[in-house]
This record gives structure tokens, C-alpha cells and sequence, in this order.
């Protein structure tokens, strides 16, 4: 039997509507997870703490802490990171302003050498201070540089599937990240090669909420190649404090708002 | 005892065959189980702590087996065709199963670090597109030349040629991974010149030259023995019997070998062919006999019964002493030269046994027709080129022994000489003949490379900060300042803690239990957590600019000497981010000037594309460090150079407080398997020719006799090894294995010589008669038993490998100059010694 090309016509355009309001539901849902990853309050304020083991078990620490303040909802952002420990890295400073419209501009400051540089733009996938957590990770990837669909609806999650616009800039083909409903937090991603082999899983191990935010307090990073891993757990984290704008100045990278930092109530 | 024996299996004929037949079989039946051994590892037993030491090294410096390919292009690797392979060949490479992909390493995958613009750091791959123009392939070598790391590592310094690092998890995945490159290299379609070689790849190819060597090199010497039997005897059901000794002993013996569950390394590929010749000897000397007594009507078993006595004991003590000289390299400390050794004088053994049990029987079994046409076709030796010859020889040897003494005291003392010019030195790629594709692409790398061969200086801190950690915890918790629960909880961290490895640990969760007390307390215990981040700070020795610059000046004396490529180490990585973090310019490129300085610097080293590769130089806890050396030589002198060179710095400059420095790396446990080869084998030589000499007194009953024995084949060991001496032959493994068994081997000589002397004077009583006798028949046996073992070596010289080479030209040579040596010596020594020997002339 040969199907008439006419009885194609209304079925396309049946499916059409669907297709499309699909599609504003996918870019709806990662705009929700940003938010809800990226942009809790209008300012925050948390104490990190990295464990990196890598693949024979032997480990690192680091310890910081973070105070972010956003320009705009979903915008621009201003973070400073202060090290604490290991001693002998304590007081370098990052300093990030995130960009919406171009690349992000970072500096840093490092006391040791008695150095504030500015890092180049470029490329944000490598590692953050050592650790499986790439600067991406840390200051969130902008939700524009990937195409998003679909992959699958549960009651408590969307599972999307994110390919990059420009392949050339990244390590990944493709990478699946699963959105609670409950949170819109993102709990896990896991990141694919062109072999298609998950070689890279990120994951929230623990979420509490936080002054009526939904918080991740311990996520992960797998290099389920080699078996090394990086865990985070987050402490004294407040949102809403009034960080003054003059707190993330270049200033402060050579003299840390110490007021801001202490954790101690 | 002989005659018993004769009458046991001419009875029970159909049995030894049926015995034989079921024994072999049970034995090849193992065979399919061989496992190939050809790590040189190996060399070294499994617990010697250098080895241990050197993949403890390996395990701790996340240091993988590494297939490496290179890229040659003689106009420069910097166009963009040379360069889009190598980016194409890298990104197939990282998906091979098998290989790590983290730690693989060309220009094509690797970070650079510089200054995008003033004032800026940047880390970025080095290639992140293919270049298109010839200029902006020029940029990636600007940029690779200025990174020490890789200068003369990834690339060469003369810019013709780049290097691909591919390591591997299992080295038994290696061949199946350097095919797939190779395929891959021959798609690309590339007008370039490629290598493959590494370690993985040449133990990989030397185990299949090791199965040619085997399935090519044994049946050819048993082929050549068949047609030496043939020249001489020209009966084939007559020599048949010799052929079936050899081929159970070698397959009863590999198979026993194999069925123990002992690996077969480069050593014990050679049994087969050590025990073929060695095997049909004594079958030799019974068929001989036998062709000689028997005539036609005779009682086979009478005739066996008289030969058979007559050659029961020499044969036994023939046997015997070649067995001590193979058992006694069972005393060096080399597990592949023990097992070999082991396993050929069990042979050897065997051999003998199945000859006194299965030679009569197959005799005894023959048909009159056959022995018929045997003694009819038996050539007339005394027709033969050999026969006059000896006859002249023995002329010679007994006219002029004054001069002949002299002559050989002379060459004596020459050999001494020669040995001591002995250069102990070898290389297993040179193993390889000077063709293989491995030795060529072993050439070429080392010629455009800082070198190809790999040892570590591993540097190490030694102490620990848990007595002072724990002493500062008691302390504290002794002080008025804390309440006892606080007090009570520090005395049970102090408890709890048991290396510094956990300080960090033990820091943080003093920092969290401050969270939980009052601001006095809290303050207090933050104090504590200072005073221990000190401690802590203190235990990174290799954060420590004086350790990194005393390091640098070792690599810089390295350097100065010429005798190392290159040398790259922690303070190199610290140096150049430093570089990169200041001007970018040459005058950066300085440590720090505080341990921070230098901490913070490889914070942003670990914030590049690959932060794994600080492990390859330092552990996390900076406690161990290394030196890289690359050498472009694997000859064993070379190493020794450097590890005396390294000895001399440090005894000059001596180390950093509480450092201690030690090797790792393959080009150092040659070294050390060599030294300790060198010793033994001088061990086994010693013991072999005293253990020798004491069964010749006991043979001959008599103390002048058995150092007579010792003679020849003492002239002819320190011949040969002075000869290696004068023409500058390396004494490598091979050589090193031969002296204690030629010594076993070539004391045959002496005794049937000295035996058959006895004999004849015994009889004779008139010296000239007597001499005149030994340069026919005796003579004649000795020289066709050299021929066999000599001939049955020498389809070694077809064999792929140059270890097997050198055993078979050696082994050839020693049996034919020994031979020689023991008709002119014993003869010349005898008549100056003769009234104190035999007494006069009756």
C-alpha cells in the first residue's frame, strides 16, 4: 500500500504545535536551573571546602570561600574566591566578573609572588586549582553555548540532553543533565567523548535548603576514566548579606574584606 | 653394573620404548602451556629491592609502559601536513582501548602556558586547531621551544621531528595497539618518515624473534647433528638412535620446564639448542665404539657389554662436570640464567640416562642387514683429511714442548692482559640486530631527540612531623586555657593520629571544632591550627626554593657533563609558570623566593588542561621529587657514567637536610642486574672449576692428574675472554653466561684424553709409541666430538637475535680452540712432567 502524499500535510501539521511547544518548554526549564543553580538571592556567601583524591587514593585539600554578588537575575555576576588552606597558598584571590554577552574577565592575586594578573580569556574548561572541577563548574556555563532537548520526564526529574554549538571549544560531544523537579536544581551531569563513553560524571550528593533556597551542600566530580574524584561540601552559607559592591573590586584582592569572610556569627 | 644394565634392556627391549614414547609424550603435552618471559625486569628476581624501589617509583609517579612514535621530517615537522597528522594520529590514539588517555603526550594534546598579552597568563592547548599556514605552524614552534618540558621531548631541537607518547595500561595490549597506529599512520597518507618503538613494543617483538629463534635455530641443529652422525657412520637406522636421545631429552626438558610453570626467557629459549649436541655426544662415543668392535657374526649384546664397560664411567664423569658447569650458574642471583642453568644440567643428566638405557636397547634391536651394511659402508677414517692432520698435529705436539709451554705461558700472559681491558657494558635494544626496524627507529630518535632512554633520581624527605605534631597536641591540651572537654577531645585526636599524611585532616577538624566553642577557646585552637599548618608547611621539602635550586644545579652539572640529553625536574615546571606569571622573559625564568612563592606557582600549573602531570614530578604530599634523565644512549657504561657522576655531585654538594636521593628508571635496573650478573657469574666460575678439578683428582685417583685436566681448558676460557678483551667486545649477558659452561664442556677433552693416555702407556709403556697412538683413534674421537658440539652451535648465527649470535659463535669457537688446546697442551705438559707423572720408560 502506498500512503498518499496529501494525508502527510495534516500530519506534520498536527505534530508541529507539539514540536514547538517542546521546544519552549527544554529552553524554559535550563533557564529555571541557572536561576536556581547560579543566582539564589542577590548575594551569597559560602565556605568550601575540596577534597581531590586522585586515582592511587592519595589526597588534597583546598579551602575557601566564595562571595558572589549578581548584577542582574540570569545576568552578570561578580565572585571573589579567598584560599585559605593549605597554608601555603593562603590569601590568593580569584576574581571573576561573568559575562553574559562575552567572555568572562578574571584576575587573580597571588600573595606568594606579590602578583595580581589577569587571566586570558579563553578557554574556562581546565582544571580549577588542581582539582576535577573545572572554572566552568565553579562560575557556571553560559546556558547559551549549548542546544538542549528532551532526553526524558520522571516525576521528580527532566532529563536534557545538551550538545555544544561550537564542538571545537570543548572535550565533550554531548553531555545528559538531570533537573529536579522539586528544586530545578541540576543533580547530575554526565559528560560523553565521541565514543560515546561517559568519562565525567558531576553530581549533587546533598541539598538542603538555605534561607528558602534550594542549596547544594556536597557535589562531586568523577573522572570515571582514571577513578579520580573531587568532592566540594559547602558550609556557612548565607544569602542576602548586602555585599557592598566595593568588595569586589580589584582592591580587594591584595587587602580581603576580612569582615565579609569571618564565618563566626 | 654395566653388564646388568645391557641385559636389563636388551630384555626388556619393547618397555624402554614403550617407557620413552609414554615419558615424551606426557612431557609435549605441557608444551602448549609456554609462557613467554621477555621483560628485562626479569633479570632480576621479583623482591631485589632496586626493582622494587623502581615500580614502587613508578606507581607513586603515575609512570606507565609507553609505546612512542616519531615523526621525522627532514625540511621540519612545522608545515601544516606534518602537523594535522600528528593531530590526527593524537585523537586516534586517545580512543585506542587500552591506552591512558590522560597521560598521553604529544604536541597535539599538551598545554601552553604564556602571556597573551602583558600583564596576562593564558594556559591553553598548545594545538587546539590544525595550523593552515606554514606560519602559524612557525607559531607552535616558537611556542613549544620555549617550554622546557617539551623542548627536545615532544619535539626536537633541530626541528625535524616530534614525538608521540602513548602510555598503556597492560604491555600485553601492546602489539595490537602499535598495529592500529600503524595502520592509522599508513591512511594518513603522510610523505613523512614514522617510528614505532618503546619498551612494550621491543619486549613485544623480541618474544616473537624468540619463538623464530626456537622453531627455526633448534631443528636446524638437530639437522646439522643428522648430517654430521650421517658423515661419520653413513647408516641411518644406525643414527637414528642418537636423534630420538636428543629430541626427548630437549622436549622432556622443555616440557618440564614449562609444566613447573616456569616462564621461557631469552635464557631458556636456548635449552633446546644447548642440549641437542650436548645430548647425542655420549651416543657419539657408544656408536663409535660399537662400529669399531663389531664384525659381522658377533653377538650384538656381547659387543654392547664391552662397550658399555669400557665408557659407563667416563661418560658418567663426562656428563657429570657439564652438569656442574651448568648448575653453577644456578649461584648468580639472575633468576633466567638460574632456571636455564637448572633445567640444561637436568638435561644433561637425562640425556645421559636415556643414552646408557636407550642406545643398547635400539642397538640390540637392529638387524643383522642393517649392522652388515654398517660396517661395510663405514668410512676408513684413517683415509680421511682429519686423520693425517692429527697425526702431523701430534707430531708437532711432542717434539717441541719447551717451546710449546713457552708459547702458551705467552699467550697466557697475553690473555690476562686482554682481560684486563674487558669492558663490561650491555644494552638489550642492542640485542636487536643493527637492522631491525626497532634498532633503526631507536637511531633515529636518539639522534634528533634529548634521548629515548629513561632513568630517575628520585628524591625523598625523610623523618616525619608525627612525634612533634603529637607532642604540640599534648601540650596544648595540658595548658589551663581549654576546658577539659575541649582538652579531653585534643588528647583523643592526638590518639587518633598516626602519620603526617593525615595532618591535613587533623588541621580541619581543629578549625571545625573552633566553630563549635567560644571565641577564647576557639582563638586558642586556631593558634594550635596554626603552629600545625608550620609543621605542615615544613614537610613539603620540595616547595622549598633552596631543595628546587639545589636541584637545578644538579640537572645544570648533569648537563655540563654531556654525558645526559636532558634532565627535567619539578623546579623546570616552577620556573617556566614563573617565566609566564612575571615578564615572560628569559630573566623570569628563576624560583621564587618563598616556599608560598613556589606553592601558589603550581597552583596555577594544576589549573591547566592537564593538572595531572605535576604527579609525574612530585607526589601530592611534596615529600618526593624527581629527576627526569633522558639519555640517548641504553648502554650500560653509560648509566654507570652517570650514577658516578651523580655520586661525585652530591658528595661535593651535599644534599638538603633530611633529603635522600636513590634510582628508579629502566636504564639504571640494567645497570643493576649487570653488576650483579658480573659478580656472580665470577662466583659460578670459581665454584664451577673447583668443584671440576675435585672430580678430576677423583676420577684419575690423583691430585696432578686432575690439575693437568684443568689446564686446557683453563688456557682456553682465559683465551677467549682475552680475546673479548683485545677486540673491545662488550662483556654483555651472553658472554658473562658462557665461562662457567664451556668449563663443563670443554674438561671432556682432558678426560678422555688423559683416560686414553693412561691406558695406552699402561699398555705401551714407551712414551713416542704411545703418543703416536693417542693422534690416531683417540684423537680422532676427541675431535669429532668438538665437531658435533661446535657444528650443533652454529645455526645460531641465523638466528634473529644478536644474544643468540654471540652464544653461538663463543660456543663454536671455545669447543674447537679447547679441542686444540687440549691435544698440543696435554702432550707438551706430559713430557716435561712425564718421570714425575708415569715414572720412566721401562
Amino acid at each position: 500500500m502506498k500512503l498518499p502524499y496529501k494525508w502527510l500535510l495534516p500530519l506534520s501539521l498536527l505534530l508541529s504545535p507539539l514540536a514547538q511547544s517542546q521546544q519552549v518548554d527544554v529552553q524554559d526549564i535550563v533557564k529555571r536551573a541557572e536561576l536556581a543553580a547560579y543566582y539564589a538571592g542577590d548575594d551569597g556567601r559560602s565556605a568550601a571546602r575540596m577534597l581531590i583524591t586522585d586515582a592511587q587514593g592519595r589526597k588534597q585539600m583546598r579551602q575557601f570561600v566564595i562571595l558572589r554578588k549578581d548584577r542582574e537575575d540570569g545576568g552578570s555576576q561578580d565572585m571573589m574566591v579567598f584560599f585559605s588552606r593549605p597554608a601555603d597558598v593562603r590569601d590568593t584571590v580569584f576574581r571573576v566578573v561573568k559575562n553574559t554577552d562575552r567572555d568572562d574577565d578574571r584576575w587573580l592575586y597571588l600573595p606568594g609572588l606579590d602578583l595580581v594578573k589577569r587571566i586570558s580569556a579563553g578557554d574556562k574548561r581546565t582544571s580549577f586549582v588542581g582539582s576535577h572541577f573545572f572554572y566552568e563548574d565553579v562560575s557556571g556555563r553560559s546556558t547559551s553555548q549549548d542546544n538542549f532537548s528532551l532526553l526524558e520526564e520522571t516525576d521528580k526529574q527532566y532529563v536534557l540532553e545538551a550538545n555544544p554549538k561550537d564542538p571545537g571549544s570543548v572535550e565533550f560531544t554531548r553531555y545528559q543533565v538531570s533537573i529536579d523537579k522539586a528544586t530545578m536544581l541540576p543533580v547530575k551531569i554526565d559528560f560523553f567523548d565521541s565514543k560515546g563513553d561517559n568519562y565525567r560524571r558531576v553530581e549533587a550528593l546533598k541539598t538542603e535548603e538555605i534561607q528558602g533556597y534550594p542549596t547544594v551542600t556536597h557535589s562531586r566530580v568523577q573522572d570515571l576514566r582514571s577513578g579520580g574524584e573531587t568532592e566540594m561540601q559547602f558550609r556557612f552559607i548565607s544569602y542576602d548579606l548586602g555585599l557592598p559592591d566595593d568588595v569586589f573590586s580589584e582592591r580587594s584582592l591584595r587587602n580581603p574584606p576580612r569582615d565579609w569572610l569571618e564565618l563566626r556569627d | 653394573m654395566a653388564d646388568k644394565l645391557i641385559e636389563l634392556v636388551t630384555a626388556k627391549r619393547k618397555l624402554v620404548y614403550w617407557g620413552l614414547l609414554i615419558l615424551t609424550l606426557v612431557f609435549v603435552a605441557q608444551l602448549p602451556g609456554i609462557q613467554i618471559d621477555t621483560d628485562p625486569e626479569n633479570m632480576l628476581p621479583q623482591d631485589n629491592p632496586q626493582r622494587e624501589f623502581h615500580n614502587q617509583t613508578k606507581t607513586r609517579f603515575s609512570m606507565h609502559d609507553m609505546v612512542v612514535v616519531g615523526v621525522v621530517n627532514p625540511d621540519g615537522i612545522y608545515n601544516p601536513k606534518t602537523l594535522s597528522h600528528l593531530v590526527s594520529l593524537t585523537e586516534f590514539a586517545t580512543g585506542i582501548e587500552g591506552v591512558v588517555q590522560a597521560d598521553l603526550m604529544s604536541l597535539a594534546n599538551v598545554d601552553n602556558i604564556d602571556q597573551q598579552e602583558p600583564g596576562t597568563i593564558r594556559f591553553e592547548w598548545m594545538m587546539k586547531t590544525v595550523p593552515q599556514t606554514d606560519e602559524q605552524a612557525r607559531e607552535i614552534r616558537d611556542k613549544a621551544e620555549r617550554l622546557p618540558l617539551l623542548y627536545n621531548t615532544l619535539v626536537s631541537g633541530d626541528g625535524q621531528a616530534a614525538a608521540l607518547y602513548v602510555p598503556i595500561t597492560d604491555k600485553n595490549q601492546s602489539y595490537a595497539i602499535a598495529q592500529q597506529l600503524r595502520s592509522k599512520i599508513s591512511e594518513l597518507d603522510s610523505q613523512d618518515e614514522w617510528h614505532i618503538t618503546g619498551l612494550p613494543v621491543a619486549e613485544d617483538r623480541f618474544g616473537y624473534e624468540m619463538f623464530v629463534q626456537m622453531g627455526i635455530s633448534a631443528p636446524l641443529a638437530g639437522l646439522t647433528i643428522f648430517i654430521l652422525l650421517w658423515v661419520f657412520f653413513r647408516n641411518i637406522p644406525f643414527i637414528i638412535a642418537p636423534m630420538i636421545v636428543a629430541m626427548a631429552t630437549v622436549l622432556i626438558t622443555m616440557g618440564l620446564l614449562i609444566g613447573m610453570g616456569f616462564t621461557v626467557h631469552i635464557m631458556s629459549s636456548m635449552i633446546a639448542i644447548f642440549l641437542m649436541p650436548i645430548a647425542v655426544v655420549d651416543s657419539v662415543h657408544i656408536l663409535s665404539e660399537f662400529a669399531d668392535r663389531y664384525k659381522p657374526g658377533d653377538e650384538v649384546k656381547k659387543v654392547l657389554k664391552e662397550v658399555m664397560g669400557h665408557l659407563f664411567t667416563p661418560m658418567l664423569f663426562t656428563s657429570i662436570t657439564s652438569t656442574v658447569g651448568f648448575l653453577s650458574l644456578m649461584i648468580t642471583p639472575i633468576p633466567p640464567v638460574q632456571i636455564f642453568g637448572a633445567f640444561v644440567g637436568f638435561g644433561i643428566m637425562l640425556a645421559y640416562l636415556l643414552t646408557v638405557i636407550f642406545v643398547p636397547a635400539y642397538l640390540s634391536g637392529l638387524s643383522e642387514k642393517t649392522l652388515l651394511n654398517l660396517t661395510q659402508k663405514l668410512p676408513d677414517e684413517s683415509q680421511s683429511k682429519l686423520a693425517p692432520a692429527l697425526v702431523r698435529l701430534g707430531r708437532l705436539a711432542g717434539s717441541h714442548a719447551k717451546l710449546w709451554l713457552a708459547g702458551f705461558i705467552a699467550l697466557f700472559a697475553l690473555a690476562v692482559w686482554g682481560i684486563s681491558q674487558i669492558q663490561i657494558n650491555d644494552n638489550p635494544v642492542r640485542w636487536f640486530k643493527a637492522d631491525h626496524e626497532l634498532r633503526i627507529a631507536d637511531r633515529v630518535l636518539n639522534e634528533h631527540f634529548a634521548g629515548t632512554y629513561d632513568a630517575y633520581l628520585v628524591m625523598q624527605q625523610q623523618g616525619d612531623a608525627s612525634a612533634d605534631v603529637k607532642a604540640l597536641l599534648a601540650e596544648i591540651a595540658d595548658s589551663e586555657e581549654l576546658s577539659q572537654n575541649t582538652a579531653n577531645w585534643l588528647l583523643q585526636q592526638q590518639q587518633q593520629f598516626d602519620a603526617s599524611s593525615s595532618l591535613s585532616t587533623l588541621i580541619s577538624a581543629i578549625y571545625d571544632k573552633g566553630f563549635e566553642l567560644d571565641m577564647d577557646e576557639s582563638d586558642r585552637l586556631t593558634e594550635l591550627a596554626l603552629e600545625l599548618e608550620k609543621l605542615e608547611s615544613q614537610s613539603k621539602a620540595f616547595l622549598n626554593p633552596a631543595v628546587l635550586n639545589y636541584m637545578s644545579g644538579l640537572q645544570q652539572h648533569l648537563k655540563d657533563s654531556g654525558l645526559v640529553g636532558k634532565s627535567n625536574s619539578l623546579s623546570d615546571i616552577v620556573k617556566t609558570v614563573n617565566r609566564e606569571l612575571r615578564s615572560g622573559e628569559d630573566k623570569d625564568f628563576a624560583l621564587p623566593d618563598t616556599a608560598n612563592g613556589v606553592s601558589q606557582t603550581l597552583l596555577q600549573y594544576q589549573s591547566s588542561h592537564r593538572p595531572q602531570d605535576l604527579w609525574h614530578f612530585v607526589t601530592p604530599d611534596y615529600r618526593q621529587s624527581l629527576i627526569w634523565l633522558q639519555l640517548t644512549s641504553g648502554d650500560n657504561k653509560d648509566m654507570t657514567a652517570v650514577v658516578a657522576l651523580v655520586k661525585d655531585y652530591i658528595a661535593a654538594n651535599p644534599l638538603p637536610d633530611g633529603l635522600q636521593t636513590d634510582w628508579a628508571g629502566k636504564a639504571y635496573l640494567n645497570v643493576v642486574w649487570q653488576q650483579q650478573m658480573v659478580e656472580g657469574m665470577l662466583d659460578s666460575l670459581v665454584s664451577a672449576f673447583v668443584i671440576v678439578m675435585l672430580m678430576m683428582m677423583l676420577l684419575f685417583r690423583s691430585v696432578s692428574f686432575g690439575i693437568l685436566a684443568m689446564l686446557p681448558l683453563t688456557l682456553t676460557i682465559t683465551l677467549i675472554y682475552g680475546l673479548i678483551g683485545w677486540i673491545g667486545k662488550d662483556y654483555d649477558m651472553p658472554i658473562a653466561v658462557l665461562s662457567a659452561l664451556t668449563l663443563g664442556l670443554s674438561v671432556d677433552f682432558a678426560i678422555h684424553f688423559i683416560e686414553r693416555f693412561r691406558a695406552t702407556w699402561a699398555k705401551q709403556q714407551n712414551w713416542q709409541q704411545s703418543l703416536k697412538l693417542m693422534f690416531e683413534e683417540p684423537a680422532r674421537a676427541i675431535s669429532r666430538n668438538a665437531i658435533v658440539i661446535a657444528m650443533g652451535f652454529t645455526p645460531l648465527l641465523f638466528a634473529p637475535l644478536v644474544p643468540y649470535i654471540t652464544v653461538g659463535v663463543f660456543l663454536a669457537s671455545i669447543m674447537a680452540i679447547s679441542a686444540l688446546v687440549t691435544l698440543v697442551m696435554l702432550p707438551s705438559v706430559m713430557a716435561l712432567t712425564r718421570k714425575w707423572l708415569f715414572g720412566s720408560d721401562k
